[in-house]
């Protein structure tokens, strides 16, 4: 088999699985506990081979595009669909079928006997469809697609507990922030149609286009919120309402990197949009610098990890937004390894630290930092820290509240104007 | 301001009294890294358990028993019989049982087919739907004959509203603890943290209120609508003690003082969780696991009611001193004929009535309620387990027990029942013994490796004894080479932890070790067992010697870091010795070969890891108790005082109940002519192990069939991985706690839901080796079997519900996902296997001996266990009953017991609870 052909293989291993578990959902005939198992230990087993292969077949070769077929196309416009298989793309799609793989066979064990075992899965292998297609897309039509699958299958995710508030409640807001980015990708999307005709990404790369700076500041809105960047980054911690291994996966390794991702895959456009990479450094800056401070004060395992996913996420960006990519590369491939295993093993915290006290014979207590600076303003840092730096309660009160008034004003209005102009009922 | 706080002469004291009576109804679960297992309703002991339960369910919003569904699903299986339900119901009515209620149907008819059949209580909009759309169109005449037959009812009784949340919540207004949750959770968790996160609160030795007035009374601070005003309403009050501020606050909301009791109880059971953990914290401060900040009960209260009253404030847009007077709901309608019509429809239905039958009985249905119906469901649940254990108690008949060979001292735990019953089929010159798994040996004890001293002894015991584990004098260069190694290799490993998670080290980290951890991951998630062996003998490269001896004579020299006394007297140990002797009753039939077994638990991914080991030394690992009684009972100077046989030998050993490993200790001082005899003895424990795990193997849902040596391996490989969330099953099922001679329970297969105890009734004239006994295990026994049927019957209430979500906190317990209460009790993956009955006690002495000891014992008067005496010489048992006093017969339904040839022919291919059967003692079959 050629290349293009073991890599579309490959990527269709996960829709097949989604098909399955779907329909097996839809008609209420879940599989089986161990049938699930074995098929999802396959579907990724068989997707990781077919990566590799094709990485294998494409030595020597920089860049391949694979077309799918369009879907439709008018005068000057055509929405088509095709995949794009490069270094990155590869690289990026192994290692996501190997993630998934291995919390698919974790958490097949971990969701023994759970009420919501069939949904857990067939909701992994949709973020997988989501990643992979983000991933090897060849044009922007396939990246929001992914985007969007993504987002969704997160967010459910987090709700997956239904039967108590707070998970649904932060699930909600997950997605709720991630449509509001969205509408960076989906603006930047259209711009690029309107100017070029097509959402091709080589096309994209040849030529500028005049409203390159906006289409990446429009992308940059996106990443932000995928990768939980300042202001966004309220809903990290929230997210961690799901079981322990979709928050390794999703917020330890793919879906909060996919971001860095897609900026990595955009960089020509990125290249001659000079504003728009500072802007990605000074974020990633502020991000990870913010986020290590309130790390800090974190008391609980799985928001310490989250804070710390995201320090190092903005670290990556900031490593994009200079122009490192290779070095970004290798970062986001191994900060998702580190970190997705100390979520799943964030259960053993207890035993770890008990281990640790043994070995070294008494840890020291932990000393308050920033000694340099004031009493009080230390206090007044800590309780920043503490509060998370008041984002959420910013964006509750000067963004959220004032749309709701408005929102609120403009239904008095039209219920006003109707009346008069409709006469009352 | 309310009249009644000024003039209290001493207002300070009472809201102390207040907060203290508050208390004690907070969850009493300490640190889980030692987990005590208790009664979930302790605070209720002091009722009778049929009634604790709906008054503590009612105060907690839980559940009193199981659903009706869930009892009549185990009617339908036979699990619970109609004759279980008839005896019930005739204890329970009484002569009234046979009144005529509807002129032909006896009231204990009505109450069985109300039993047999679900009678809703259904109103509002689901009555309609159902009116309109089910049953009822099929049967319009029966419904009309009702509907005539009905009137209305008295109101039902207003919903109990205290808090100024719970007003609010009722009109509608939003819910105030929404906002005030989350800013408290994040204060307790940072006060309480016990070092996860790197920054610890600042100013916490001054209290949690001191902390928090100084963290939140500057300026520039959350920026939420409802918070606004709290900067400076703790600046106004800075000089406020906490006690001051609660007592203001208490003021401001409009509590008159003889509330404060039930609203300051409301108040922290609202974060049951976190403010059970502050006063744990205050109450226990030497069980912190690292510093023990001063905490305060108080404090929280002041914190807690400051928050209330502005989130109210906020809500209500009006101060809330007159907040529960001006939003008291209307009371509710009088229950309308309609719904009392249905009611006995229902009824009418169940049992088969036609229209002209129906007469309007609606009193006696309304007189049986759901919670009545659950008790009755409840007590004929229990029944059915009663007898039909003490069925095969009253059937089994006592092998012939020739001199044993060697003899293995056990803990009482129910879980080491099963592998007592295979060493002993394994080879049947083996006699086993159960009893309190320290065995006597009350001790602070550090291991060579071990940074600290921890109690291992029953949680109401402080040691006065510390007991320290040394290298021998040849190895101790070597140990102190390694400890070096171990303690770089320990910081490293820590460094790696919390530096991951900081900014430039975490990026370091990534680009170096992402490989590595990618690898690790791998082998970890895909051949745990593997990865666990190869991290086992990288690790021995550096431990500690396994040459080592317990430092356990008494050093007057030495001061110990915990407890008194450094090691015990030759006068110490002879106590403890003579007793265990005494209390198993193996003081007149010693064989040459007596192992002591402690038990303990391992398992990855657990915080619940604790509440594995063993209850008798206070959620610790009992192998060095074991190890110590041993060399103690070895010792020529105890021998003498004792006189115990020269030939007889104690080795100490450590069985590992989650992989079922048994290790042993000191075997280089066994002198050789014990040599052979310990040899056969540890392979018959080796043997009997592998049998253990197997036996242990069917509960695990598809675990396939396997031989022994699969079944060893997958408890082992289950025990290493860390995506395993029911490593072992731990004390579920517990259900019986036998007291007395091995022969009456030996041959017998109680599938591990039995605590045995030892005693021999003969060797206690005056029953006060009988009374110690019941002193030390009938708490531990029944707080355990208690916290299971709570965690059970209301797994997301009492217990700590599913383990998936579960988030590590402070160091201290776990939360459900990102910020909520902390969660107590047992998660669902523990007790879903459990049978939620009361434990049976049955306590092989005279009749009078038990009544002296265990009749005035509040938890046998109200109920909370069920007690049972055998008869010593005789197979009559005498039950109970504690609303008489008295004890009655026991008459069994069955007489034959099933046999066969071994445990495993028993087991085989069956998952669920097995009933008794006699194995082994030489019968085919």
């Amino acid at each position: 088999m050629s290349a293009p052909e073991l890599a579309l293989a490959a990527a269709v291993l996960p829709l097949l699985l989604v098909a399955i578990l779907g329909l097996a959902l839809f008609v209420r005939r879940p599989l089986s506990e161990p049938a699930t198992g074995i098929l999802v230990a396959a579907c990724f087993l068989g997707a990781l081979a077919g990566f590799v292969a094709a990485a294998v077949r494409m030595a020597g070769i920089p860049r391949r595009e694979v077309p799918l077929g369009e879907w439709f196309g008018i005068a000057g416009h055509h929405f088509e669909f095709r995949l794009l298989l490069d270094r990155l793309s590869l690289a990026f799609a192994a290692y996501a079928a190997l993630l998934c793989g291995l919390v698919g066979v974790f958490a097949h064990r971990y969701l023994h006997r759970e009420p919501g075992y069939a949904r857990f899965f067939f909701l992994l292998a949709l973020f997988a469809v989501g990643i992979l297609m983000i991933v090897l897309a060849g044009d922007m039509e396939l990246i929001f697609a992914g985007w969007e699958i993504v987002g969704l299958s997160s967010a459910l995710l987090v709700a997956f507990f239904h039967d108590r508030p707070l998970p649904v409640q932060n699930g909600l807001r997950v997605f709720v922030v991630y449509r509001v980015c969205d509408i960076g990708l989906l603006a930047a999307y259209i711009l690029v149609h309107h100017e070029l005709g097509t959402g091709r990404l080589t096309g994209l790369f040849a030529a500028p286009i005049t409203a390159g700076t906006l289409v990446s500041f429009l992308v940059l809105l996106a990443v932000a919120g995928k990768s939980a960047q300042i202001p966004f980054s309220g809903w990290l911690p929230r997210a961690m309402e799901g079981p322990t291994p979709s928050s390794a996966i999703f917020y330890g390794a793919l879906s909060v990197q996919a971001g860095a991702f897609v900026l990595l895959r955009l960089s020509p456009l990125f290249e001659r949009a000079p504003a728009a990479r500072a802007a990605i450094v000074a974020l990633g800056l502020v991000t990870a610098a913010h986020a290590a401070l309130v790390g800090r004060v974190q008391t609980d395992a799985k928001c310490a990890l989250s804070y710390a996913s995201m320090t190092q996420v903005g670290l990556i960006l900031a490593e994009i937004g200079l122009g490192w990519n290779t070095l970004a590369l290798v970062h986001l491939l191994g900060h998702g390894s580190v970190r997705s295993l100390q979520f799943l093993r964030s259960p053993s915290l207890l035993l770890e630290r008990h281990h640790a006290e043994n070995r070294v014979g008494g840890l020291p207590a932990p000393r308050e930092p920033f000694r340099f600076l004031p009493a009080g303003a230390r206090r007044w840092l800590y309780r920043f820290a503490l509060e998370r730096a008041y984002l959420d309660a910013a964006l509750e009160r000067f963004v959220v509240a004032p749309f709701l008034g408005a929102i609120r004003r403009l239904d008095g209005l039209e219920r006003a104007w109707s009346a008069r102009w409709g006469g009352r009922r | 301001m309310s009249e009644s706080s000024l003039d209290d002469p001493d207002p300070s004291s009472r809201l102390r009294s207040a907060v203290a009576a508050a208390g004690r109804l907070l969850p009493a679960q300490g640190p889980i890294s030692i987990f005590i297992h208790h009664n979930t309703l302790h605070a209720f002991e002091g009722l009778p358990f049929e009634e604790a339960v709906v008054r503590g369910g009612e105060l907690l919003g839980c559940e009193p028993y199981l659903a009706e569904d869930r009892y009549r699903a185990e009617l339908a299986r036979g699990r619970i019989r109609p004759a279980d339900l008839a005896a019930v119901l005739r204890e329970d009515l009484g002569p009234a049982a046979g009144e005529l209620v509807a002129g032909r149907l006896t009231r204990l008819e009505l109450r069985l087919a109300m039993l047999g059949q679900p009678v809703r209580a259904i109103s509002g909009s689901e009555l309609e739907w159902i009116l309109g759309e089910t049953a009822v169109r099929k049967h319009p005449h029966l419904w009309q004959a009702a509907l005539r037959a009905a009137a209305e009812g008295p109101p039902p009784p207003a919903p109990r509203l205290v808090r100024h949340r719970d007003f609010l919540v009722a009109a509608g207004r939003g819910d105030p603890d929404a906002l005030v949750h989350p800013l408290l959770i994040r204060l307790c968790a940072a006060f309480l943290d016990q070092g996860l996160a790197i920054w610890p609160m600042p100013d916490r030795e001054e209290g949690l209120y001191r902390a928090f007035q100084r963290l939140y009374g500057r300026g520039g601070g959350p920026p939420e609508p409802w918070a606004r005003g709290l900067a400076a309403e703790l600046r106004r009050a800075a000089e406020e003690t906490a006690e001051e501020s609660a007592l203001a606050s208490l003021a401001r909301l409009g509590v008159p003082r003889d509330e404060w009791e039930p609203f300051l109880t409301a108040t922290l059971l609202a974060l049951r969780g976190w403010a059970g953990m502050i006063r744990q914290a205050e109450l226990r401060p030497d069980r912190m696991p690292a510093q023990a900040p001063p905490a305060s009960l108080v404090d929280f209260v002041a914190v807690r009611l400051l928050l209330d009253r502005l989130a109210a404030a906020h809500l209500d847009g009006s101060p809330p001193e007159t907040l529960r007077a001006r939003r008291a709901p209307p009371p509710p309608p009088p229950v309308s004929a309609r719904e009392r019509a249905f009611l006995l429809f229902q009824v009418a239905r169940s049992l088969g009535w036609s229209p002209a039958e129906v007469s309007p009985i609606g009193g006696e249905i309304e007189a049986f309620p759901e919670v009545d119906r659950r008790r009755v469901f409840q007590l004929a649940y229990e029944r059915r387990h009663r007898i039909a254990i003490l069925d095969a108690l009253a059937a089994h008949v006592s092998f012939p027990a020739p001199a044993p060979r060697f003899q293995a001292v056990f803990c009482l735990d129910e879980r080491e029942e099963s592998l007592r019953r295979h060493l002993e089929e394994v080879d049947p010159a083996g006699e086993t013994y159960g009893t309190a798994g320290f065995f006597g040996v009350a001790m602070y004890y550090r291991g060579a490796s071990d940074a600290r001293a921890v109690p291992l002894c029953p949680v109401a015991i402080r040691p006065r004894h510390e007991v320290e584990e040394e290298v021998v004098a040849e190895r101790r260069a070597t140990a102190r080479r390694r400890a070096r190694w171990r303690a770089a290799w320990g910081r490293f490993a820590h460094g790696f932890e919390l530096g991951s998670r900081t900014f430039t080290l975490g990026a370091i980290l990534s680009w170096l070790l992402g490989l590595y951890a990618a690898a690790r991951l791998a082998s970890r998630v895909l051949c745990p067992r593997l990865a666990a062996r190869v991290r086992h003998h990288t690790e021995r490269l550096v431990g500690t010697p396994e040459e080592t001896a317990l430092a356990l004579e008494h050093r007057p020299d030495v001061r110990p870091a915990l407890g008194e006394q450094a090691g015990f007297t030759v006068e110490e140990m002879a106590a403890i010795v003579r007793r265990l002797l005494e209390e198993t009753g193996l003081v007149s039939r010693l064989s040459d070969l007596v192992l002591v077994v402690g038990h303990g638990s391992t398992s990855l991914n657990n915080p619940h890891e604790s509440a594995h080991d063993c209850g008798a030394c206070g959620g610790g690992r009992g192998g060095p108790n074991a190890r110590a009684l041993a060399q103690m009972a070895n010792d020529p100077r105890v021998r003498r005082l004792l006189g115990i046989p020269d030939r007889t030998w104690f080795v100490g050993a450590y069985h590992n109940s989650c992989d079922d490993s048994i290790a042993t200790f000191d075997l280089h001082r066994v002198p050789a002519h014990a040599r052979p005899l310990l040899a056969a003895a540890g392979a018959a424990m080796e043997e009997a192990a592998a049998r253990n795990a197997h036996e242990r193997f069917r509960r695990f849902e598809f675990a396939p069939a396997a031989s022994l040596e699969q079944a060893v391996a997958h408890v082992e490989a289950r025990s290493q991985d860390l995506a395993q969330p029911r490593p072992e099953y731990g004390h579920a099922t517990n259900a019986v706690c036998i007291v007395g001679r091995r022969a009456r329970t030996r041959g017998l297969f109680l599938d591990r839901r039995a605590f045995l105890v030892s005693y021999d009734p003969d060797r206690d004239p005056d029953g006060a080796i009988l009374a110690r006994i019941l002193g030390a295990v009938i708490p531990v026994c029944a707080g355990i079997n208690l916290e299971y049927y709570f965690s059970y019957v209301d797994p997301s209430g009492y217990g700590c519900h599913t383990k998936l979500p579960h988030n590590i906190t402070s160091l201290l317990g776990v939360m459900d996902g990102h910020a909520s209460d902390l969660r107590t009790g047992l998660p669902w993956q523990m007790v879903e296997i459990h049978e939620p009955v009361r434990l049976l006690v049955v306590v092989e002495a005279p009749l009078e001996r038990v009544r002296a000891v265990l009749a005035a014992e509040r938890l046998v008067r109200n109920r909370w266990i069920q007690l049972a005496a055998l008869d010593p010489a005789a197979n009559v048992i005498q039950v109970f009953d504690p609303r008489s006093g008295e004890f009655a017969p026991h008459r069994p339904e069955s007489a034959a017991l099933p046999r066969v040839s071994s445990s495993r022919r028993w087991y085989e291919g069956r998952t669920g609870h097995l009933s008794c059967a006699v194995v082994g003692g030489g019968v085919e079959g």
